[in-house]
């Protein structure tokens, strides 16, 4: 065990003293991050932040409906809405001069023509801005007109079935009303939770350890290139020492390079990715997925220039893949490949993390990345080694 | 200290190794000399457990050496053909690193590294990065990193290739003083002139066979003990070619044109009798070169061909 670790402490001097490491472990990914928050992310960040609104409207005073409709709109909690009263005929003209975002106009008897199941039109008149606050308007409206047309329906339907006139009134009433008997809950998945700076983060992070760890096992080839390998294999140390040191060491360096980089991701770029122990979790299983990889390529090349080659390749195929530089999705086979990536997964569980989910919640993606740990390992077992054949 | 017997080594169809056996002693400098190709450093590779033997056994100290143990190792000390040093430690990490992996550990450790400075002329340098180092400097590191642990057994593969002949020098004398010490050495080579100067026995080493060992003198004998002289001049050349001939200590006689090559055994005994031979049959000699056999000689004897072919 104490030549393990002075394999891996002098591994790390080297590694820290070369500076390579600080370079395109840490360096050359938050600028990367910096750039990509600019051009996808824009300055405005993530959120999107409604304006007051403005509303001219018509309704007669003693129109129950009317005013309820015109009430919910102004109530809105999502945006400030002045909602401005006209007479009918001053509506049109007046939401264009005044430049209101939305105009409405509820009919002369609306309230009655809803309770006996009769036809009644509800106009809208758009500003001339098209703004996203006129769009919300008119959809907040519509979900308020179709209860009320629930209630009219519901006045027609009495009537044709036979109940006395004197019943339809109150029964169109409660069904126009009353809460909607089925509702809409609209929420986010826990997946989705991760803003779109935070997927540059996550996927950066994710990327660039594929670069990271080729700094400790790849590490061999550069042993066998000057000659220290042979020496190390003379020493009173196992073959399983020196392999397992280089494993240590990447897994270090991908251990310390993906946790700075969230940090300091989430510092630069505001962004949350909840429990830190979910998010530890998550860190551990991808460095080790990651490390397993650099195992499979240390088997399958014969100089430390084509591995650097090759990690390059796979982190750039990988994080794409995975989404560290815009989500991708796939249908059948497809997704299922994409969802077996490990840079995927590493987003997804830090996405499932930033929607507050637990150790349990990310299992799934915690597997997924433990599973191609599992099989880099048995892949690397099974591969001949083409540099020692070399 | 090594016993090493019937060792094979075979890379697909190329015998690399074919059966070779030597032993050395406690403060026994041993040669492999040989042409690049010649299977040394295949042997050299066998012997530090570098690669398995498809046949034979190697042990060190009485411990079997192989890849995978570790007791045998902890008694050699390997210095490979190629450099073998972390050009972004210093010289003393690199020896501080090599040495905690042998199990030495705190004063001990630090100690032996001082020392291992001192003797390969590295410690006005030991702070610097080896990548600064010059070639030598890297070389006698390269050396010192062996010698760390004081292993009963020093296997040096060419260690002075590509080396100046000051770190040269320096390199040879710091073997000839560990021998002395009593540390076994096991030194390949394709240099005669080291062969010569350094090791107590020689194995001359040819297409994965010993083709002959023995003590330099004893590997002389194998091409007959005989010198060369070379007479050159002007005059009568055929009567003192005939002349010559007939003197006792003369085997055999040449001309060129220019001048005779004589083969003559103890040639500096019978250099004054072949020059006034020579002289009284009519030749002017104007220049006279004795050529002693040397291990070029034996391996030209013994395979044919010249050692850097």
């Amino acid at each position: 065990m104490r030549g393990l670790w002075t394999m891996v402490a002098n591994d790390l001097r080297q590694r820290i003293r070369d500076k390579s490491v600080f370079i395109f472990s840490l360096i050359v990914p938050l600028a990367l991050m910096g750039v990509l928050s600019l051009v996808f992310g824009g300055l405005g960040g993530d959120t999107v932040e409604l304006k007051p609104a403005t509303v001219v409207a018509s309704a007669d005073d003693g129109d129950r409906l009317g005013a309820e409709l015109l009430g919910a709109v102004e109530s809105l909690q999502t945006m400030d809405v002045t909602v401005r009263r006209v007479p009918a005929a001053d509506v049109r003209a007046e939401t264009k001069a005044s430049g209101a975002d939305l105009g409405i106009i509820v009919p002369a008897g609306f309230t009655q023509a809803v309770l006996s199941g009769q036809a009644a039109s509800v106009q809208l008149i758009q500003g001339d801005g098209g703004t996203l606050e006129a769009g919300v308007l008119v959809s907040v409206v519509q979900g308020v007109v179709d209860q009320f047309a629930a209630g009219s329906v519901t006045a027609a339907a009495g009537g044709l079935s036979g109940l006395p006139p004197g019943e339809l009134g109150p029964l169109a009433q409660q069904a126009a009303a009353g809460p909607a008997l089925l509702t809409l809950t609209e929420e986010r998945a826990a997946a989705e939770q991760l803003s779109l700076r935070g997927t540059l983060v996550a996927g950066q992070a994710g990327l660039f350890l594929m670069f990271t760890v080729g700094f400790g096992v790849l590490g061999l080839l550069a042993e066998r290139e000057q000659g220290t390998l042979a020496r190390l294999r003379s020493m009173p140390i196992t073959g399983t020492t020196v392999v397992t040191a280089k494993a240590c060491t990447g897994f270090i360096l991908g251990v310390v390079a993906t946790t700075v980089l969230l940090a300091a991701g989430s510092w630069f770029f505001g962004v949350s990715f909840g429990s830190p122990a979910v998010v530890a979790v998550l860190i551990l299983a991808v460095v080790s997925a990651a490390t397993s990889l650099t195992f499979v390529v240390a088997r399958l090349v014969r100089t430390a220039e084509q591995a650097n080659v090759a990690q390059s390749i796979l982190a750039m195929v990988l994080g794409i893949a995975g989404g560290a530089f815009f989500p991708v999705q796939g249908t059948g086979f497809a997704a299922t490949l994409l969802d077996l990536n490990p840079i995927g997964a590493f987003i997804r569980g830090l996405g499932i993390s930033a929607g507050g989910g637990s150790l349990r919640d990310v299992a799934g993606p915690v597997a997924v990345m433990a599973a191609f740990a599992a099989a880099g390992l048995l892949g690397s077992r099974l591969l001949p080694d083409r540099g020692a054949q070399a | 200290m090594l016993a090493v017997h019937s060792l094979t080594k075979r890379f697909g169809e190329l015998t690399a190794v074919d059966g070779v056996s030597f032993h050395i002693r406690a403060g026994e400098t041993y040669g492999l000399l040989g042409p690049n190709g010649a299977g040394k450093t295949t042997i050299i590779s066998m012997v530090a457990g570098l690669i398995p033997a498809n046949d034979g056994t190697v042990h060190v100290a009485g411990r079997p050496m192989t890849p995978a143990g570790t007791e045998a190792k902890r008694t050699i000390g390997l210095v490979p053909q190629e450099l073998a040093i972390y050009p972004d430690l210093t010289a003393r990490e690199n020896l501080l690193f090599f040495g905690r992996l042998q199990g030495i550990t705190g004063k001990e450790l630090t100690r032996r590294a001082d020392e291992v400075l001192e003797l390969i002329g590295l410690a006005d340098r030991a702070g610097d990065l080896t990548k600064k180092y010059s070639g030598g400097m890297k070389r006698r590191l390269n050396i010192g990193i062996g010698l760390l642990h004081r292993p009963g057994l020093l296997i040096l593969d060419e260690p002075t290739v590509g080396v100046d002949p000051q770190s040269r020098n320096a390199i040879l004398e710091s073997v000839e003083r560990l021998s002395v010490e009593g540390m076994a050495v096991l030194y390949t080579t394709h240099y005669m002139e080291e062969a010569e100067r350094l090791c107590d026995r020689i194995a001359i080493i040819d297409e994965g066979r010993i083709q002959a060992e023995g003590t330099r003198d004893e590997l002389i004998t194998l091409t007959g003990g005989v010198d060369r002289i070379n007479l050159r001049g002007g005059g009568s050349m055929a009567r003192a070619a005939e002349a010559l001939r007939a003197l006792p200590a003369v085997r055999r006689v040449d001309s060129d044109g220019t001048g005779l090559l004589l083969t003559v055994s103890d040639g500096p005994t019978a250099l004054a009798g072949i020059v006034t031979g020579a002289g009284h049959a009519g030749m002017s000699v104007t220049s006279v070169e004795v050529v002693r056999p040397d291990l070029e000689s034996v391996f030209l004897h013994l395979t044919g061909k010249a050692l850097r072919d």
